[in-house]
């Protein structure tokens, strides 16, 4: 494509929203692994982070990119401010920096040390930007003041460490999951757990195991908050290559029960690391897979256990949607040769760490050849 | 359990069924007695007397050096977690072992090896024979061979004890071609044989008598049979004789609550808690394994869980060896078949990296408190002189008062070496 994608949709009427027309769109590339990757809430840019510590944002239209100092260590969350021009991002320590993203190289508007004793996992924010959610290690959901990182509110109940936050729709309720799969349902005003829902079925335990495997990678709603998906891993076979079945499971919010269990159509033995639901109600997701093997981008209607759609693709750790509804963005697995067990004295001088790709995924039909985006009048 | 062999009957008389007195026993056919000797025994009295005893600590899998001993946070290779300060200058490890660091002053880390096999299926005999070179014979494991090189402890105790999760019985295929007497009685999730208790009704007059007639019968099976599979079960019940006497070696109702809270109740805290009471009790060679350390998946995560249940329970037990007054006559090897691949997959796991890791000693004859080599700066890579197993091999009987130099097998007349003779002692281990 010699335009970027965002500059034909700029010039065209929107394409129809089409999941079973998914192709790629565009590619950013980077010499490390990352793990998180989003777009801003004005749709423009992209910000991913991951294993290198380093922020990387790239002008959607002009591919153009920059950096933000980052992290001690690895940066395991990132969200944007909905309305303003901050950028949350957390890490492996425990640490929550506050950025303004718009400006290169600029230090930490301002930073949290110890949001959580060990590693955070999560983070969220309310649908007004008031205010941030972030949980890890220590099992403690914990409010902040998106201002000034003043802490709101401790939510401890958790048993497990904490993968993963959402933020409710209706901005009064949020939810988070555990390495244990359970998920909790929080009061924001009152701070209190209303109720637990039952995703066990995201980790196991087995009696020759010595760790415990999965947990709750992600929770999304839709966009009526009727329904709330979350995903991970089930019936892992061991403790450690952690092999086992990518599986979502869907709830009807009101009531908590599960609705159904979703599945990848191909083998992979990853968790279903993001999901995200579509405007039309489509759930979109993603996982992980072994030995640099591909696995899919699946789509499901929310009701049926089997994807309607699959796009094959490289091992991806994190899902997010433009704000036009019509892309999706992952990063993506990049095997840089040097994988597999011991070294290959031949290649010791290209022994590097592997790569990524931030993909962007089209949800429409592909406008190739030029002309099939009707213009504007 | 039955046993029928080609050369059989097939009579009544020869399908004897035969008390598993250990729990269940390898059923496999093996090889001669072996007639082995030691060229030096006059050595091994030697050193039996001065009571040398080996804790072999046995993580199989593969544990990530780079999330234990020798981290390396500014590399794209380190990962996320800190490293953090020992009790010696200088010298730091992964967040995640903060027990082991506060005791770096009585251990030598070795962060140089470099092996050749990057398989578990090979690479676990391979490490613990020594990777000996190929003479045409099946080199006995390091618990069989000190069995060997020591001899027989005189307290009458199983002079190699292999604590383990699952099955128990006498593995008698790790004596290689010492002969099945220097096999590892297993203890099955560290319980005691299962016929540890005698029945009340059986006096001892009748368990005389019918040991007694177990051994005719062996000894009238022996006549013109090969006798591998009979000396194993020999010495299996003997061993489990020698057990039956020492009941309290397995009675945990013993043993402190304090000192179940500091190794952990978990598997491996259980089993080092064990092998202390065994070391305590005379046991010369204790072999402590713990299984599932291979993370190629979610590697770092796991870690988190993984490598608390060896540290806690590690540091507990070199403390503990050293209240006791021990320390100086235990040698302790804690290590892996390999360590884990710098890169991370697809699935943020590690996979195996036998090209640079790390493995820990302490105990008897073993400086203290030293780092010996280091790896490149990303930690891909040995940096300066790289040692192997066999130099493992060379360091442990050098620190046990053996010289690999001057002392061979005999096998059959066929001279072999105890360590590999192109090797040597890790400089700088031995104090």
């Amino acid at each position: 494509m010699s335009e970027s994608t965002d500059s034909l949709l700029k010039d065209a009427l929107p394409p129809v929203m089409e999941a079973a027309k998914v192709h790629l769109g565009q590619t950013f590339t980077h010499e490390f692994q990352l793990t998180r990757a989003r777009f801003s809430p004005d749709g423009k840019l992209i910000a991913a982070a991951g294993l290198d510590k380093l922020i990387h944002v790239w002008e959607l239209e002009s591919g153009k990119k920059y950096t933000l100092p980052g992290h001690a260590t690895w940066i395991s969350a990132l969200v944007f401010h909905p309305q303003g021009k901050q950028l949350f991002t957390a890490d492996f320590h425990g640490t929550i920096h506050c950025w303004d993203f718009a400006t290169p190289d600029s230090k930490p508007v301002f930073t949290i040390t110890g949001a959580d004793a060990n590693i955070t996992r999560a983070l969220a924010i309310t649908l007004d930007g008031a205010t941030l959610l972030s949980g890890g290690d220590d099992r403690v959901v914990r409010l902040w003041s998106t201002k000034d990182g003043a802490k709101l509110k401790d939510l401890p109940g958790h048993t497990g460490c904490i993968f993963s936050i959402a933020v409710h729709p209706d901005g009064k309720s949020a939810a988070s999951g555990d390495l244990f799969g359970v998920l909790k349902h929080w009061d924001l005003a009152t701070g209190n757990c209303v109720r637990d829902l039952d995703a066990k079925a995201l980790h196991t335990r087995k009696e020759e195991f010595i760790a415990d495997v999965g947990g709750v990678r992600c929770i999304t709603f839709d966009t009526t908050g009727g329904l709330m998906a979350c995903s991970g891993l089930s019936a892992a076979e061991s403790a450690t290559f952690c092999p086992g079945i990518p599986l979502a499971l869907v709830f009807d919010w009101s009531t908590g029960k599960e609705k159904q269990q979703l599945k990848l159509a191909n083998k992979c033995d990853g968790p279903i690391n993001a999901l995200r639901f579509l405007a039309d109600g489509t759930l979109a997701g993603y996982a992980e897979n072994q030995g640099g093997t591909a696995t899919e981008l699946a789509f499901w209607k929310p009701d049926k256990a089997e994807p309607f759609h699959s796009f094959k693709g490289q091992s991806a750790y994190d899902l997010d949607l433009h704000p036009d509804g019509l892309r999706l963005l992952a990063p993506l697995f990049v095997s840089m040769g040097s994988g597999g067990n011991g070294a290959r004295d031949k290649q010791k001088a290209k022994y590097v760490p592997n790569s990524s790709v931030v993909q962007v995924f089209n949800l429409f039909a592909d406008p190739k050849p030029a002309g099939k985006l009707k213009k504007k009048s | 359990m039955t046993m029928r062999r080609f050369y059989e009957c097939g009579s009544a008389d020869h399908l004897i069924s035969r008390r598993q007195a250990l729990g269940t026993l390898a059923g496999a056919a093996v090889g001669g007695l072996g007639l082995s000797s030691l060229m030096q025994d006059a050595a091994a009295a030697e050193m039996r007397k001065k009571g040398k005893q080996v804790l072999f600590i046995w993580l199989d899998g593969g544990i990530s050096q780079f999330e234990s001993w020798d981290p390396k946070p500014g590399s794209p290779f380190g990962g996320p977690f800190r490293t953090i300060p020992t009790s010696v200058p200088g010298i730091h490890f992964s967040e995640l072992v903060p027990e082991t660091a506060k005791i770096m002053h009585k251990l030598a880390v070795v962060r140089s090896m470099c092996t050749k096999d990057p398989n578990h299926s090979t690479g676990v005999p391979r490490m613990q024979r020594g990777d000996p070179a190929n003479r045409g014979v099946s080199y006995p494991y390091l618990g069989s061979a000190v069995t060997k090189l020591l001899g027989f402890p005189v307290n009458g105790l199983p002079p190699y004890i292999w604590i383990k999760p699952g099955s128990a019985g006498f593995i008698y295929q790790e004596a290689g071609f010492l002969g099945v007497k220097y096999g590892a009685l297993a203890l099955g999730d560290g319980k005691p044989p299962i016929h540890i208790n005698r029945p009340e009704s059986v006096t001892d007059e009748t368990d005389a008598a019918r040991n007694e007639l177990r051994r005719l019968a062996n000894a009238r099976f022996r006549l013109d049979r090969r006798d591998s599979e009979v000396d194993a079960y020999e010495q299996s019940y003997n061993m489990a004789m020698q057990l039956m006497k020492r009941k309290e070696l397995f009675d945990d109702s013993r043993l402190p609550a304090k000192d179940i809270e500091r190794y952990g109740t978990h598997p491996l805290g259980r089993h080092l808690l064990q092998a202390r009471t065994l070391l305590e009790a005379g046991v010369q060679f204790v072999k402590v394994t713990s299984y599932h350390w291979d993370t190629h998946g979610d590697n770092f995560n796991m870690s988190q869980q993984l490598i608390p249940q060896i540290d806690k329970p590690f540091a507990a037990i070199v403390n503990d060896l050293e209240d006791r007054g021990m320390l100086d006559n235990v040698i302790i090897v804690l290590m892996s078949e390999f360590g884990r691949t710098p890169t991370i997959n697809s699935r943020l796991g590690r996979d195996h990296w036998p090209d640079a890791w790390s493995l820990v000693l302490a105990g008897a004859g073993v400086n203290r408190g030293v780092v010996v080599g280091k790896t490149t700066q990303d930690g891909a890579w040995v940096d300066g002189e790289a040692w192997d197993v066999g130099d493992l091999f060379h360091t442990i009987f050098r620190a046990l008062g053996i010289n690999p130099n001057k002392t061979h097998y005999n096998n059959n007349g066929q001279p072999l070496p105890i360590a590999r003779d192109d090797c040597f002692e890790i400089d700088g281990i031995l104090a």
